[in-house]
């Protein structure tokens, strides 16, 4: 018999996140959110209240990060909906060796976020004349995908990560902001926004470099514990 | 030959299967039979590695299922609690299944048109019926055209056509040599369906032999079950 190839999962996980519409609709809305805030920040018809009168919308780095959560669900829906109706027991049925199946689904979800990153970045970087910054936002983006990734897994559901990622930077880092600056800056949103030079406060405010870091080892802990509790489950 | 190696399966405190030792044979329907709850589900979820074995072993053809290089090609199952997303089309559910296992497409409209539902295709299987539902888990069984056949609860949801479908198939599926492994809590289809019998309650073996020995000397299957089993099936039954 032939050998198994991881390519024959990584194919069957593509097809499953093609198949599934949630996944278009988080798209879209990523899109649409998108590259609206880079029309409205490129053509400043819309300004917000400041203390020193109103400024463009560029400068309301949580309001211009915003879409990233409509994009982070593509790879939430993708992890979470295994505990949908017990997808996962056919999954692991198909795919026996879990880490085989881990492995064929990250690199799938990875080569699905990277694809969707293009439609959901480049406009509005272009209409921003912030292409340069492509590489950053590209991290960030794949990087805070990745950690709700590996949550779902771990929450064994969408609901939960998609409702606990989003939250935080709208209740947490708003109230806990100027009382624990040092916490809350290495939350995902705050080092997030500090990789793509946008931090909410100075407060919070993190090196490009150590928001990356940051970033990076919340994705690494959130992948690696949802990869850990799908190996030893029984499901 | 699917082989069960003294088994046993703990959650926790609670033993839902206990040394459970049987073998079910090629060219014959086994029917796996008990109550609700008496470590049918567990025993076919240890057997295909979906659960971890507290102790001993499953094999089919002298291995465990994770060795099985493509499984679904020698194995195929219908399991409770493995169902499809509700909003994929039920071709495309069969899709990625079939692809995972390097198996041709062409199966999926095969599988579809032989459980009667080609025209239900592209439909998002939320709206399908339970009995349509149970179809497609039948379908997706039948994918990889698999030597070793195990259905968890196949008749549930069917209507009195289906059954009997599933029951002629079975005999059929299983006269071809092929072998056939059937859990039901339904002691009249199983005596209609079954050339053995392996009869669990309370997570342990109970019986295990020839349908027309299990039987002897019992008006039914059911009263043969009950006598076997004594008050602690009973317990569990009530």
């Amino acid at each position: 018999m032939t050998a198994a190839r991881l390519t024959d999962p990584v194919a069957a996980e593509l097809i499953k996140l093609r198949t599934l519409p949630a996944l278009w609709i988080a798209l879209a809305v990523a899109v649409t959110a998108n590259t609206a805030l880079g029309a409205i920040a490129a053509t400043d018809v819309i300004r917000l209240a400041g203390d020193g009168g109103p400024t463009g919308i560029e400068g309301a780095g949580a309001l211009m990060l915003a879409p990233v959560y409509a994009y982070l669900a593509i790879a939430v829906f993708a992890a979470g909906t295994e505990y949908r109706n017990g997808q996962l027991r056919l999954s692991l049925a198909a795919v026996p060796g879990r880490a085989r199946f881990l492995a064929a689904k990250l690199l799938a979800i990875l080569v699905v976020s990277l694809l969707a990153a293009v439609p959901v970045l480049i406009p509005n970087l272009v209409l921003r004349g912030d292409l340069g910054d492509l590489g950053r936002y590209l991290a960030a983006y794949l990087l805070l995908a990745l950690t709700g990734y590996g949550f779902a897994f771990a929450a064994r559901t969408v609901v939960t990560p998609i409702a606990v990622l989003a939250a935080v930077p709208i209740l947490v880092s708003t109230t806990l902001g100027g009382l624990w600056p040092t916490v809350v800056r290495v939350l995902p949103h705050e080092a997030a926004l500090s990789l793509v030079g946008m931090p909410a406060d100075p407060a919070t405010a993190l090196s490009p470099a150590a928001g990356l870091l940051v970033l990076t080892g919340w994705a690494t802990v959130s992948v690696t514990i949802g990869g850990v509790l799908v190996a030893r489950r029984d499901v | 030959m699917i082989e069960f190696k003294g088994v046993t399966k703990r959650y926790g405190a609670k033993t839902a299967v206990d040394a459970v030792t049987f073998a079910v044979r090629p060219g014959r329907v086994t029917g796996f039979l008990g109550p609700n709850g008496a470590g049918k589900s567990t025993s076919l979820r240890v057997l295909l590695g979906l659960d971890h074995a507290t102790s001993g072993e499953a094999l089919i053809a002298g291995k465990r299922y994770r060795d099985l290089t493509f499984p679904l090609r020698t194995v195929g199952a219908l399991l409770d609690g493995a169902g499809p997303v509700p909003d994929r089309r039920g071709a495309d559910h069969l899709a990625w299944i079939a692809r995972s296992n390097r198996i041709p497409r062409s199966r999926v409209g095969e599988v579809l048109e032989a459980v009667g539902l080609t025209d239900a295709a592209r439909q998002r299987t939320g709206r399908y019926s339970l009995g349509m539902r149970q179809r497609l888990g039948i379908a997706t069984a039948l994918l990889g055209d698999p030597e070793v056949l195990i259905l968890d609860e196949p008749v549930n949801g069917l209507d009195p056509d289906g059954i009997r479908w599933i029951r002629s198939f079975l005999r059929g599926y299983a006269g071809r040599g092929r072998t056939v492994l059937l859990s039901s809590h339904l002691m009249t289809e199983m005596a209609d369906t079954a050339d053995d019998v392996v009869v669990i309650a309370n997570g342990r073996i109970v019986a295990d032999g020839a349908l027309a020995d299990i039987t002897e000397g019992h008006p039914s299957l059911e009263d043969a079950f009950f006598a076997l089993t004594g008050a602690a099936s009973k317990q569990v039954w009530s």
